[in-house]
């Protein structure tokens, strides 16, 4: 037997590994941030954009925009947009990890699941009756109500002896989007002309528009969720032992998931209340944090929602920019590319788990 | 490769989804140019004979107004500033410069107000329903057909900005607020009884309300001469009157709406003389047609928008299509009447304009297109 | 002796099944307890019963004489460890990502600053040392059988249940763990192993308590139990118990004549 016991070896590559993951995606966030900030019709240059922050805080350093709306423009309609593009996107991929975490399934994501739709038809059901009762906050309300309805649905259905069978799991995120879908075309019927150009723009997702008090709205919501979501990272490890073992282990298994599928519901609300369905970015983010530094959620989680916020800002900026004088739906964006990338990961699953696991 | 793929279903929506909005997208980038400048040179009412039997009329016309040039009250007002008014929402807003002006609806109607106001030098960029000849050359504001690019608005850097609700997203308006342009919303009912108020309106807010006066006044004397004017050669019988629908078709996919009542349709249908079928069957607003109900209506005429009309490939393929039109006396006589987009539905200072070019159309439509 | 872990009067029902039909059964410090019997006879449901994942719906579980339902699940996770037969694992953790997960119920106290120590003690005492930084899902059957191990180890429990260790493990890995696992015991633990292998249970076990159909049909040591009267019965399958020529060890065979094999 050795006596001299060496250090385990998982501290010092993979600590390594993930500093330089967060450090390059906080990079990757601000650097984004501001370039997305200054491209578009009305062009700022990157130094305009620091220099009007800057000066916005009271520093006199940095020159101001050159175009005498070019301010405006900043503070009027790019940095919200570029704020909210962060949030959701965070939202979105820490949902995403929470979910996969929840179902022990590296294929479970708000959207494919349907919980973005449940979000969805509670919004577009307060855009439709034009309902009030929480003034600028109603939307978001109905929109956690839908998706915690969906979500537990799907948790319901889809749950057995701890363990989620892939196939349930899609089948469920079939049949809540189909429900989901009927809804919001029943309410597309119902609703006025106004209405409906809204109802669309919610399935295909759309920053357009952005304002700092929708801004104020969402910004809570989600970094509610995502701090709730790093307070229970370390249990989510355990889960993946099985509900059995991790009950073993002291985690209230039932609580946790109840606290976990709360938390999606908020993010997914936050996420879905002003910029519509905007899929896939749940399913592929942790999955390639996961690829980069393995699936350790004390780093995942955070680490998701840094990756989603770049990945998302990135769309955003290909979203405004890709074809002149037009704004493509963010979320036709997310599906082109997180379509094919969601085949593959189930061809990929498959193989590694050899057959459904 | 395998030959079978298990497909998450939610996935190959998507991307089929993704390949459908792609074409709708490069389809709407591409219908911006199709908007040229708005016809001219259609025959007048008093120098047509009208028929002695409308109804009995075979085939399709197609309303042109006699001369699209403006004709502004004045030549370079000086309005009076700074102007102070509450908007039709409520809004009291303050305008202190109009030198760089934007007046934006789906109408086009706002923007030919301010023409007729003799205020265009002023104007600096257009929404896509005004393509008369003098806005024509000034830069698009609204992307994807009707949606509104804050970032092209602000770009233009405009000292007001008029428009109602009837342009979105409205967020975008708000947006402008925000960056202290001082956005004025008028009223978006459009009707033959409020033509003046909207003129008052966009003049109160430009500061210039004697020539607003002025404009609104004459717009609703030739509007209300009009009307009588076809009223004598319309069929006087309330029976003889002509049945009308007006549809909204647009494109392949099946997208077909009626116009029904507020939305405009109905008043210029009973200012031209003809029974309204969508009020009579208590059709709201605009929303997509039931065949059975179109059949049952039996209307004489069918009023489409001309740019509708060829996205659907002409009367030929508008019955294809539309079987439920092809089973109406309309249909039987291919009695379709079609008007362009622009000018249609306005109701701006043009509208005498543009009964007199459909009453035309439907009682001495002349030759067989 | 003080029972640490005991159950009293324990009945399980499933439907008209009766799976435990009045069980008592205790553990001591310091002993390691083999449960044995047929398929279907309620071994792993006993355990189930005893780590306090079920509910019996008559009789209690008592750990250090506190029912073992009332007791808060941390407080349950820092005295006893489970060991269960299936060894899955939902995402692709490293091997000495695993073995950490045992530390858990150590968060917050003082133990765990000796996490990395017990660690890569238990990684050790396993034998998968040497595959700490692989991936799980990619390990053997056996090499995650002795990586589970290595977590309850590193739970550093009073209670070990272990159910069916063995099963996936080579003669010297089963050895190896057993060793281990009777070496927890004289270090003072209570240590219950459900055991297929019979001769591996008079091996190492202190005591054997043999379950048949729901029922203790034996409990005390393995040189009493393991006979082949009560083994047959048991079993219902002519089984003989012989002494190892020369060393004081039972083992436990099944009657394999060429009589017998004929009737058959």
């Amino acid at each position: 037997m050795t006596t001299t016991l060496d250090r385990p070896t998982t501290t010092a590559p993979a600590r390594t590994r993930s500093t330089a993951l967060f450090v390059g995606l906080a990079l990757a966030l601000v650097v984004l941030a501001v370039a997305s900030a200054g491209i578009g019709q009305l062009h700022v240059a990157p130094s305009e954009v620091v220099g009007s922050i800057l000066h916005r805080i009271g520093l006199d350093w940095g020159p101001s925009p050159a175009h005498p709306n070019g301010d405006a423009a900043l503070w009027a309609i790019r940095f919200p947009r570029v704020v909210m593009a962060a949030l959701v996107g965070a939202a979105l991929a820490t949902g995403g990890a929470l979910m996969q975490g929840v179902f022990g399934n590296p294929l479970a994501d708000p959207g494919v699941v349907g919980v973005s739709s449940g979000a969805a038809v509670g919004a577009c059901t307060v855009i439709v009756l034009g309902l009030a009762f929480a003034g600028p906050w109603t939307v978001a309300t109905m929109a956690f109500v839908g998706g915690l309805l969906t979500t537990i649905l799907v948790y319901l259905t889809a749950r057995e002896n701890g363990r989620t069978e892939v196939v349930t799991l899609v089948l469920t995120g079939v049949a809540v989007n189909a429900v989901a879908g009927a809804a919001l075309a029943l309410l597309t019927f119902l609703g006025d002309t106004q209405a409906r150009e809204q109802i669309v723009f919610w399935q295909l997702g759309s920053l357009n528009g952005t304002r700092w008090p929708y801004v104020a709205v969402v910004a809570p919501i989600v970094l509610l969720g995502i701090g709730g979501a790093v307070a229970v990272a370390r249990r989510l490890d355990l889960l993946a032992l099985g509900e059995r073992s991790a009950r073993h282990l002291g985690v209230d298994v039932e609580r946790l998931r109840v606290v976990c599928l709360v938390l999606v519901a908020l993010l997914t609300a936050g996420a879905v209340a002003f910029c519509g369905i905007i899929a896939f970015v749940g399913l592929v983010v942790p999955h390639l944090i996961r690829m980069a530094v393995g699936p350790g959620h004390r780093v995942l989680i955070p680490a998701s929602a840094l990756g989603g916020a770049v990945l998302l800002l990135a769309a955003d900026l290909v979203a405004r920019t890709a074809v002149p004088y037009a704004d493509l739906p963010i979320g036709m964006l997310t599906a082109l590319v997180g379509g094919p990338f969601f085949f593959w990961l189930i061809r990929r699953t498959r193989r590694s788990a050899g057959g459904w696991a | 490769m395998r030959a079978h793929h298990r497909r998450g279903p939610a996935a190959a929506l998507a991307a089929v989804g993704a390949v459908v909005l792609l074409a709708v997208a490069a389809c709407s980038g591409s219908a911006q140019g199709a908007t040229g400048r708005t016809a001219s040179g259609g025959a007048t009412l008093a120098e047509s004979t009208p028929l002695d039997d409308p109804r009995a009329f075979e085939g399709p016309s197609t309303a042109v107004v006699a001369d699209a040039a403006l004709d502004p009250v004045a030549r370079d007002p000086k309005p009076t500033l700074p102007a102070t008014v509450k908007d039709a929402q409520g809004t009291t807003v303050t305008v202190t410069d109009t030198s760089r002006i934007l007046a934006l609806d789906i109408y086009g109607s706002t923007s030919r107000i301010v023409y007729d106001l003799g205020l265009g030098d002023h104007v600096v960029g257009r929404d896509t329903s005004s393509s008369y000849a003098e806005i024509a050359d000034k830069p698009l504001v609204t992307a994807n057909g009707h949606e509104l690019s804050g970032e092209s608005i602000l770009e233009l850097a405009p000292t007001v900005i008029i428009t109602d609700t009837s342009l979105g997203p409205w967020d975008v308006i708000l947006q402008m607020r925000d960056a202290g342009i001082p956005v004025v919303v008028v009223d978006s009912h459009r009707g033959i009884d409020n033509i003046g108020g909207l003129v008052r309106q966009v003049a109160g807010a430009l500061g210039v309300p004697d020539e607003g006066e002025k404009l609104a006044q004459r717009t609703e004397t030739a509007v209300d001469a009009k009307i009588d004017q076809i009223a004598a050669v319309a069929p006087k019988d309330p029976a003889d009157r002509l049945r009308i629908v007006f549809l909204y078709v647009r494109g392949q996919a099946g997208v077909y709406y009626l116009f029904g009542k507020e939305s405009g349709a109905d008043a210029l249908i009973d200012a031209v003389g003809g029974v309204d079928v969508a009020t009579e069957i208590g059709w709201d607003g605009m929303k997509p047609i039931t065949d059975e109900g179109l059949i049952k209506a039996a209307p004489d005429v069918v009023l489409v928008m001309s740019e509708g009309l060829e996205s659907v490939g002409g009367i030929d393929g508008l019955l294809e299509r539309l079987p439920a039109v092809a089973n109406t006396p309309a249909g039987e006589h291919r009695r379709i009447v079609d008007m362009d987009d622009t000018e249609v539905l306005s109701f701006g200072p043009s509208t005498a304009d543009v009964l007199d070019a459909l009453a035309v159309a439907l009682y001495a439509p002349g030759p067989q297109r | 002796m003080s029972a640490v872990l005991a159950a009293h009067g324990v009945h399980v029902r499933f439907g008209q099944a009766r799976i435990l039909d009045g069980v008592d059964v205790a553990v001591a410090a310091g002993e390691l307890v083999a449960l044995v019997g047929p398929n279907g006879a309620g071994k792993s449901t006993l355990l189930s019963v005893l780590s306090g994942d079920t509910a019996p719906d008559e009789g209690r579980v008592e750990l250090d004489a506190a029912d073992v339902r009332a007791m808060r699940l941390d407080e349950l996770a820092r005295r006893r460890a489970v060991l269960l037969q299936e060894n899955r694992l939902s995402f692709p953790f490293p091997v000495q990502d695993v073995v950490r997960m045992g530390r858990a119920p150590w968060r917050g106290t003082a133990r765990e600053d000796a996490d990395d120590e017990v660690v890569a003690r238990s990684l050790e005492t396993a034998d998968v040392s040497h595959l700490a930084a692989r991936r799980f899902p990619t390990l053997s059957g056996g090499e995650k059988a002795r990586t589970s191990f290595a977590r309850t180890l590193a739970q550093e429990p009073g209670v070990l249940l272990l159910d069916e260790p063995t099963a996936a493990l080579d003669i010297r890995h089963q050895e190896a763990l057993l060793d281990e696992a009777r070496r927890w015991a004289r270090a003072g633990a209570s240590v219950v192993v459900v055991l297929h292998d019979l001769t591996l249970a008079a091996a190492y076990a202190d005591r054997v308590v043999v379950l048949d159909s729901g029922r203790v049909r034996g409990d005390g040591r393995p040189t009493d139990v393991l006979t082949g009267e009560l083994l047959t019965d048991v079993y219902r399958y002519p089984i003989e118990v012989i002494r190892r020529p020369g060393v004081d060890e039972l083992v436990v065979l099944p009657v394999r004549t060429a009589a017998l094999l004929e009737t058959r």
